[in-house]
């Protein structure tokens, strides 16, 4: 933060996600008038948010800070980093969503909730911009309350057995947890506002909360972390609060998992990285019980997935894993730690979207998703397979690919702290990431072809609105590989935001 | 601000009938009682409410959006998923004398730990009054009954009510600890919960048609 930074006053912010917020109520509002209209009117409603985005990056990367609302809305870099990929992963579920659920419509009941869906998912990706894009620290437990309802119904869409026994699980952990995060974002509150330092400014706001952490007392501090960690790591995936994750992810319809996989549980670590990450000064001891944290759900995700036939499920504990890995690199809390954090974050929300996206592909084209069923499909789809393997090697780290970079920050970042330790385990974890993608990845599309009744014959690639989503992410995965620099600029002004501790 | 004004044996008696309504609502068997019970609960916190907002006018405002959220939506939308149903509990997996203790033990270590010299869930100044503390121990304490609730009960609309009950902790505790919090704040905290409870219950109700039951021990066919 040491650069100049110039606050302005722009109504960008609290455009980019009332506009979402007031499409999907219009949606909801005329339902069934035209099932293509709401379809192509959530694909304009995120490019308009992306657009949106991609002009707060631009000016965020001049320099300024926008503010709306006597500072209730604070764009950052970080921010922006978070509206452009909500709106970028946003857009391409979108359209992903348009070919796929068309096809369930005519063989499921889902047909009566269908009229709701797209409704709902501009509310979801509207509430997750406000939880990015908001400044008060009880909002933000608001904001992110609310997504957890509006994508409550959309886990359980389906309304058979599994997916209402992940939509309970889903709805009730998570309210229970985010109530500890509304603990301790009063308690954050509660402290700042008795440390009577604040000269003027609102208790309630963050960027005003990190000026006066220096005074709250440390019990105080310690209870407040925990409750912070207890709410929002649970909503991020966070071993061992992560049991809700595989089901809800798992039962979803896909482009919901690509929503919840990619950006969701992203925007909980954001708001998790946000709150925490002003302790880090005062005390650096809440570092290393994060890189504990971090790299135990590391190694724990991976594992589970070992075990997993169900890819859905296999996919759903890499997230865990993954997000171990952007855990232990934003808890080391120096600058290159911060960097290959919110690298890692920015990779894993495109490569694990291509890669639910190619499984949904699968779901789509076979109506199977076990591993054991399935095989040899490459001849039959192979653009989906060749973005598989694209997405596969990325999540795995192979150079040059984008995950390649990240994981070697936070390697780095871990050995220049002195963690090494944590290192090896996260080296281990990438190892078992091979293992895990590859074995999927053989199995399904080069093994040998053994499909229990139905004829491979009838399986074809799926309809372009699906596969060129998939193209181009994976052709973003490769292309940030090759031309890491491209994003350099944000990340880094996003990660001097985080990195409070010395560089 | 001015304590003084504070009608502090009123409030000390809410408080305490307060736990009682909660116990009452975690331990009755029939889950009309249950909710019944919840609903004097949210009487009491708007009473409670109204005599704290001798001092905070701000607290006028959510008495009136917790009397509309807590005691009026919460219970309706409860009786309404329950209407027409046996609405005996499935048996809790620990029964009720030992239910009882650990309610007292919890009761006993809130106002330990918010009484003590330490008092580290009142950081600031206002909370360390006399008021405030037993506030605070209260508020902890609904928020740890429900939070035993939801772990405990096997029915899936009794860890509703659980939920609830947690809610209604830390929402009783923004009285000491954010006496500042805007209409709007506190307007988005109410509204969500209810907003919970409706989504909780719409979902539970698609688990009693196609599980045959509101047993939670019977949603595990996701595993691993």
């Amino acid at each position: 933060m040491s650069r100049d930074i110039v606050t302005q006053v722009s109504i960008v912010p609290a455009i980019v996600f009332l506009l979402p917020m007031l499409m999907g109520t219009v949606m909801l509002l005329i339902p069934g008038a035209g099932r293509q209209l709401q379809r192509w009117l959530s694909v304009l409603t995120t490019a308009v948010v992306l657009g949106l985005g991609a002009g707060m990056v631009s000016q965020v990367l001049k320099g300024s800070v926008l503010t709306t609302w006597h500072g209730e809305l604070r764009v950052d870099a970080l921010s922006a980093l978070m509206v452009i990929l909500i709106g970028g992963i946003g857009l391409f579920a979108s359209l992903y969503s348009v070919p796929y659920l068309a096809a369930r419509i005519t063989e499921d009941v889902t047909v009566c909730r269908m009229r709701i869906f797209h409704g709902l998912l501009m509310w979801f990706l509207g509430t997750m911009l406000w939880g990015c894009v908001t400044n008060n620290v009880v909002m933000l437990y608001v904001a992110i309350e609310a997504t957890t309802l509006t994508s409550g119904l959309l886990v359980a869409f389906y309304w058979n057995r599994p997916a209402l026994e992940a939509g309970y699980k889903y709805l009730i952990l998570l309210t229970i947890a985010i109530t500890f995060a509304l603990f301790g974002c009063v308690l954050l509150y509660a402290g700042a506002a008795a440390t009577n330092k604040l000269a003027g400014g609102d208790a309630l706001l963050i960027s005003e909360i990190r000026n006066v952490v220096p005074w709250i007392p440390h019990r105080a501090m310690a209870i407040t972390i925990a409750f912070l960690l207890i709410g929002f790591g649970t909503k991020a995936g966070i071993a061992p609060f992560h049991p809700w994750l595989p089901d809800a992810h798992a039962e979803a319809p896909t482009p919901v998992s690509v929503l919840l996989s990619g950006v969701m549980i992203k925007m909980a670590l954001y708001a998790l990285a946000r709150t925490v990450s002003i302790f880090y000064p005062t005390w650096p001891q809440v570092t290393l019980f994060l890189l504990v944290l971090g790299t135990f759900t590391m190694l724990l995700g991976i594992l589970l997935a070992l075990a997993q036939d169900d890819l859905k499920r296999l996919l759903a504990y890499s997230s865990v894993s993954q997000m171990g890995y952007v855990l232990a690199g934003i808890g080391v809390g120096t600058y290159l730690g911060c960097y290959g954090g919110l690298f890692q974050l920015l990779n894993h929300a495109l490569y694990k979207s291509l890669l639910f996206m190619c499984v949904g592909a699968v779901i789509y084209a076979t109506r199977m998703r076990r591993m054991g069923d399935l095989g040899g499909l490459r001849k039959q789809m192979p653009v989906t397979s060749a973005c598989f393997l694209v997405g596969a090697l990325a999540i795995a780290g192979f150079p040059p690919l984008n995950g390649f970079w990240s994981k070697l920050s936070i390697y780095l970042a871990l050995a220049q702290a002195g963690m090494w330790w944590a290192a090896v385990i996260a080296i281990l974890t990438s190892i078992f990431t091979i293992v895990v993608m590859l074995r999927a990845g053989y199995r399904v599309f080069w093994g040998e072809p053994h499909f229990n009744g139905t004829s491979t014959a009838a399986v074809r690639e799926v309809p372009i609105l699906m596969w060129l989503p998939m193209v181009v992410l994976a052709s973003l995965c490769a292309l940030l590989g090759i031309w890491p620099q491209g994003v350099y600029p944000l990340l880094d002004r996003a990660a001097r935001v985080l990195a409070t501790l010395g560089q | 601000m001015n304590p003084a004004a504070l009608h502090t044996g009123l409030i000390e008696t809410l408080s305490l009938t307060l736990v009682i309504t909660s116990v009452a609502a975690v331990e009755m068997r029939r889950l009309k009682f249950s909710i019944v019970a919840y609903s004097c609960q949210a009487l009491l916190i708007v009473a409670l409410l109204l005599s704290f907002a001798a001092v905070n006018k701000a607290l006028y405002w959510w008495a009136a959006t917790a009397l509309v959220t807590k005691a009026i939506l919460t219970p309706w939308f409860l009786f309404r998923s329950i209407r027409g149903l046996d609405d005996r509990e499935l048996k809790p997996v620990i029964g009720f004398v030992p239910s009882a203790v650990i309610a007292a033990l919890l009761m006993m270590v809130f106002f330990r730990l918010t009484h003590g010299p330490g008092a580290f869930l009142a950081p600031t100044e206002m909370g360390q009054l006399d008021v405030f503390r037993t506030n605070l121990a209260v508020a902890s304490t609904v928020f740890a009954l429900g939070l035993y609730a939801v772990l405990t009960r096997r029915d899936a609309v009794k860890a509703v009510i659980g939920l609830c009950l947690l809610e209604n902790g830390v929402h009783l505790s923004l009285v000491s600890l954010a006496p500042g919090l805007s209409e709007t704040a506190l307007f988005g905290v109410a509204t969500e919960v209810v907003v919970t409870v409706f989504l909780l219950l719409y979902v539970v109700g698609g688990v009693r048609r196609e599980f045959g039951s509101t047993d939670t021990f019977r949603l595990r066919e996701l595993r691993w």
